[in-house]
């Protein structure tokens, strides 16, 4: 890929009617596309299916032992790691859920009820900008505001509410779930503005001109056709909230391990198949979790119109 | 549009009444305002904190810039800044050139959704999970040394699906006439690129390469997997963090610096492709 990067780069020096040449050839891409495409499902649509295939290896002695077998898999389950994986898939989906609560009636504000257009391309953009912004010292400073000493404790301190600081804001799985809740508002509601902002203003007209309670309108016009949006919204949460590793390590202070903490030790540990047996689990578990709402979605509208872009 | 039908029936707008109560309206409104001042709110404390003499102690006061001038006396991180740097420049340009080239193509395939899923699916797969398949991928079945390039590459998995978004933006808008027009008066393929269709796509593409550059320097998870013994600039602050309390106002300081930085950049970027594109 460097190669066509340097083949498109401005023609300088005497080297421009070779340079020129090649960027005619290029001109109608079929080459470049075909070797882009071709670069990209090797790195990553091929290691996703290596990263299945290995799951079903082991290892004996720090070696990883080629012949297919399930032991990973059953030792995954048999070693107490029920407890982390319940833990995980807990909190992931009480933070969904308290992300879908809030997100979706922001989206129908901002695109709906937003009158302002600067106002609503201000709030798209600070809701875009945190995915570009580093992770880790966004959430080590939550250490400084939840902490003993910090900002909360301070306050309720001198306003006389609590006589000791308040232990469980931070370390604890409160502090986990909130530094979740935080980092995950911006994937949620994004999706959910896209879609709502689609449905076409004329049609909650009619929905009002026929009668329609405001009530009505929102379950039978806004949700049905916002489907598509919202499980997008879930997919970009709940992937990561199964995954987090960043809020458990900084907030959860060692007291709350999740499947993430488990991919890390045996990691650390070289035993690669259980690192494989763990990551694909994550993803099944997404999928799963998917298949689940998708039949849900299926009573209130039509959930596969989110897949009619992707047919083409 | 006012409801002429029959008097008990609340008067709505034209635009939507998400419920009967306005109260639903502003719980709405005001909840999310909740949350963008939660995302925001550490970033100004954090701020607030590098320029305090205490920042440990949790409430910024006693301003200094002693934690700077430490910053600066630490010659520790400069190099995984610089490897930070060279490998988010290297992924920026990389993925603006492969986001045009596609870019470009897609809106004219056969079935431009299914490839597009294809260049997508990263954003679904859990950037623990993607860290993981690259690495076992490279380490295990390839007999690979990580190193820089491994990082690069897990960036660019990690970044091109929202280059090639951003670049989507533009090229599907683009008006195909032009290039006819262009073909027309007898100009080559690469005349018409570069004449007419780079210049428009011009904002799409920068934004592409910042962006490109922007997830790639700020990226924890899929570095942890795929960094061998290297170090960027994310992780290094990771482990310093975890490692040593007394490191972490430096990490304030260098991630104040950093945010001053890359806020700009990022207006910058939106206004390029909303305010001007928006425009033309």
């Amino acid at each position: 890929m460097q190669q066509i990067a340097g083949a498109l780069q401005p023609a300088t020096g005497g080297r421009e009617g070779f340079l020129r040449a090649l960027g005619a050839r290029l001109a109608d891409m079929n080459l470049a596309v075909t070797a882009i495409l071709l670069t990209w499902f090797t790195l990553v649509i091929v290691p996703i299916v290596v990263l299945f295939a290995f799951s079903f290896f082991s290892t004996v002695q720090f070696r990883t032992v080629y012949e297919p077998t399930l032991d990973t898999w059953i030792g995954l389950f048999s070693s107490g790691r029920w407890e982390v994986t319940l833990r995980t898939l807990r909190i992931a989906l009480t933070v969904t859920v308290i992300e879908l609560l809030i997100a979706f009636p922001f989206a129908l504000w901002l695109a709906k009820g937003c009158r302002s257009g600067t106002g609503r391309a201000v709030c798209l953009a600070m809701l875009t900008i945190p995915f570009f912004l580093d992770m880790s010292s966004r959430t080590i400073i939550w250490r400084a505001i939840l902490g003993q000493s910090g900002l909360i404790n301070t306050m309720l301190l001198g306003a006389g509410v609590v006589d000791t600081p308040v232990e469980w804001l931070l370390y604890s799985e409160v502090a986990v779930h909130f530094g979740m809740i935080v980092s995950l508002f911006p994937p949620m509601v994004m999706p959910i503005y896209l879609a709502i902002n689609l449905i076409d203003d004329t049609l909650l007209e009619a929905s009002n001109d026929l009668g329609a309670s405001p009530w009505q309108t929102l379950s039978r016009v806004i949700i049905p056709l916002s489907l598509p949006g919202v499980i997008a919204g879930v997919v970009f949460c709940l992937g990561p909230a199964l995954a987090a590793w960043v809020e458990p390590g900084m907030l959860g202070g060692g007291f709350v391990n999740l499947i993430s903490n488990s991919i890390e030790s045996a990691y650390s540990a070289l035993r690669y198949p259980v690192v494989a047996a763990l990551s694909a689990f994550v993803i099944v578990l997404l999928l799963a979790l998917l298949g689940g709402m998708f039949l849900i979605a299926r009573r209130f509208g039509d959930p596969s119109s989110s897949l009619s872009a992707i047919r083409g | 549009m006012k409801s002429q039908h029959s008097p008990n029936l609340r008067q709505i707008s034209s635009k939507l009444e998400p419920s009967y109560a306005p109260i639903w309206k502003q719980l709405g409104k005001w909840g999310g305002f909740a949350m963008l001042a939660l995302i925001y709110f550490p970033l100004v404390w954090l701020i607030l904190l590098s320029i305090s003499q205490n920042p440990l102690g949790g409430i910024p006061g006693a301003f200094s810039l002693e934690h700077y001038r430490a910053l600066f006396s630490n010659s520790a991180w400069h190099k995984p800044m610089l490897a930070s740097l060279v490998i988010g420049v290297a992924v920026g340009l990389i993925c603006a050139v492969a986001a045009t080239i596609i870019g470009r193509a897609l809106p004219k395939l056969n079935s431009p959704g299914r490839v597009l899923f294809m260049f997508v699916v990263p954003l679904f797969v859990p950037g623990m999970s993607m860290g993981a398949a690259l690495f076992i991928m490279a380490r295990a079945v390839l007999n690979l040394k990580l190193g820089f390039w491994s990082v690069a590459l897990g960036h660019f998995v990690w970044a091109f699906p929202f280059a090639l978004l951003i670049i989507l933006v533009v090229t599907i808008r683009f008006d195909h006439r032009l290039v006819e027009a262009g073909r027309d008066l007898g100009a080559s393929n690469w005349r018409v690129f570069w004449d007419i269709e780079f210049p428009i796509l011009m904002p799409g593409i920068v934004s592409a390469a910042l962006f490109g550059f922007l997830m790639s320097f700020n990226e924890v998870m899929r570095s942890i997997f795929l960094r061998g013994t290297v170090e960027t600039m994310p992780v290094w602050s990771w482990i310093q963090a975890a490692a040593q309390q007394s490191q972490v106002p430096i990490i304030f300081s260098l991630a104040s610096l950093v945010l001053l930085i890359t806020l700009p950049l990022l207006c910058g970027v939106f206004w390029l492709l909303f305010a001007r594109v928006g425009r033309s």
